[in-house]
């Protein structure tokens, strides 16, 4: 506590009491204070503005949520719209209705990038079953075969379609979902033929 | 015609302006950490016995009082809350320096109200440099109740102590004082 009396002078009390309580700094220290309030008044405002930017970016992100799932429905809709009409068996002169398979299209299977549909296991799977589809579909009752060949129609007009939107579209999450399960749909409609036709089984 | 008290003066222009500094008004802080800056370094040296240190815990103290000013109530005095503010941070810079903290004792010592006179009178260099050599608990209580002029309650509610050993630490900085000053301190 020298700088308490730094004139030099040699002052003597009486009582702890007497004793400066006020010693001034060897510095201003006002500079750093105010350096560090100015500083921090700064951060608070940056804060308030990021909570506050934050707080517009989840709202919109919440309009944006609600907005794809709006779009999702609309285009399960469209899609569901769009494929259950259109069943149009096409007439065959030894069954009276034929089936066959469309070819997997590569530029919709490219867009998908699902190994589900490009796997050669799949795929040799498919083409076996198709191969045998006419004979199967023979041996089948009439009112099964018709059955079978209007939901391979079904089936085969979904993925047509979702293709063509996926061509527009490649990166829709909807829509290569859709299309993988159609075909696992047409999948289990033709192992159904096969094994009802083996075991001599309507449908 | 009714005579305004010097000390009431200055608490209303005070109050202006906490209230003014309360609103961000820096300038109206500044003015205020003129009148003060004073008694809390002095508190910070004296609590701290560093120079550096008393700067550092200075400038804490008036950073974390304009932070804390809306919480002020303008009815205490403004001293004594930056008082308050003042030796938490020279507590917290004193522990956070590893200084090795003394064990105090709830135990009453004899106590004696006095006023802190001398025996004889002396040199302030010389009191001052009796005070800064005492162990930093009863430096604390004595710094505190005897120079500042704080109750054993406050300065043990600042000191985060008991009463008790705030009483002792103070018998404690007596005996220690006239030891080193070689006279008695009543």
């Amino acid at each position: 506590m020298n700088n308490a009396n730094d004139n030099g002078e040699r002052k003597v009390v009486n009582s702890l009491r007497d004793l400066p309580t006020a010693v001034q700094p060897p510095r201003d220290l006002w500079a750093g204070i105010e350096a560090r309030i100015v500083a921090e008044a700064r951060i608070a405002a940056a804060d308030a503005g990021t909570r506050k930017r934050a707080g517009s970016n989840l709202s919109r992100l919440r309009w944006m949520a609600a907005a794809a799932v709006v779009a999702a429905l609309a285009v399960g809709m469209w899609v569901g719209r769009s494929v259950l009409p259109t069943i149009r068996p096409t007439t065959s002169p030894g069954t009276g209705t034929t089936a066959t398979l469309p070819n997997i299209n590569n530029d919709g299977a490219a867009a998908l990038q699902a190994a589900y549909i490009v796997d050669p296991k799949y795929r040799k799977q498919r083409e076996a079953l198709a191969k045998s589809l006419e004979a199967k579909l023979a041996s089948l009752p009439p009112d099964s075969r018709a059955k079978v060949i209007s939901s391979l129609a079904t089936i085969h007009k979904s993925m047509q379609d979702l293709e063509a939107e996926l061509g527009k579209d490649p990166s829709n999450a909807l829509l290569q979902e859709l299309l993988v399960n159609t075909y696992q749909d047409e999948m289990r409609v033709l192992t159904t033929v096969h094994e009802a036709s083996d075991a001599g089984e309507g449908i | 015609m009714t005579q305004i008290e010097p000390d009431d003066t200055r608490v209303d222009w005070e109050g202006a302006l906490v209230q003014r500094a309360c609103k961000g008004d820096v300038r109206a802080f500044e003015r205020l950490y003129r009148e003060h800056v004073g008694r809390v370094y002095g508190l910070c040296l004296r609590m701290t016995r560093d120079p550096a240190m008393a700067e550092d815990c200075t400038q804490e103290a008036f950073i974390n009082a304009w932070k804390a000013l809306a919480r002020f109530e303008t009815r205490s005095s403004l001293a004594t809350w930056l008082h308050r503010i003042a030796v938490n941070v020279a507590l917290a810079k004193r522990r956070k320096a590893s200084v090795v903290l003394e064990s105090t004792s709830d135990d009453d010592g004899e106590v004696i109200e006095s006023d802190w006179t001398l025996e004889t009178p002396l040199e302030v260099n010389e009191i001052e440099a009796a005070i800064e050599r005492l162990p930093e608990g009863a430096r604390d209580v004595l710094v505190l109740h005897a120079l500042y002029g704080y109750s054993h309650l406050e300065t043990a509610e600042m000191l985060g102590v008991a009463e008790g050993t705030c009483k002792a630490q103070l018998h404690r900085a007596r005996s220690l004082l006239r030891d080193k000053l070689g006279v008695e301190v009543r």
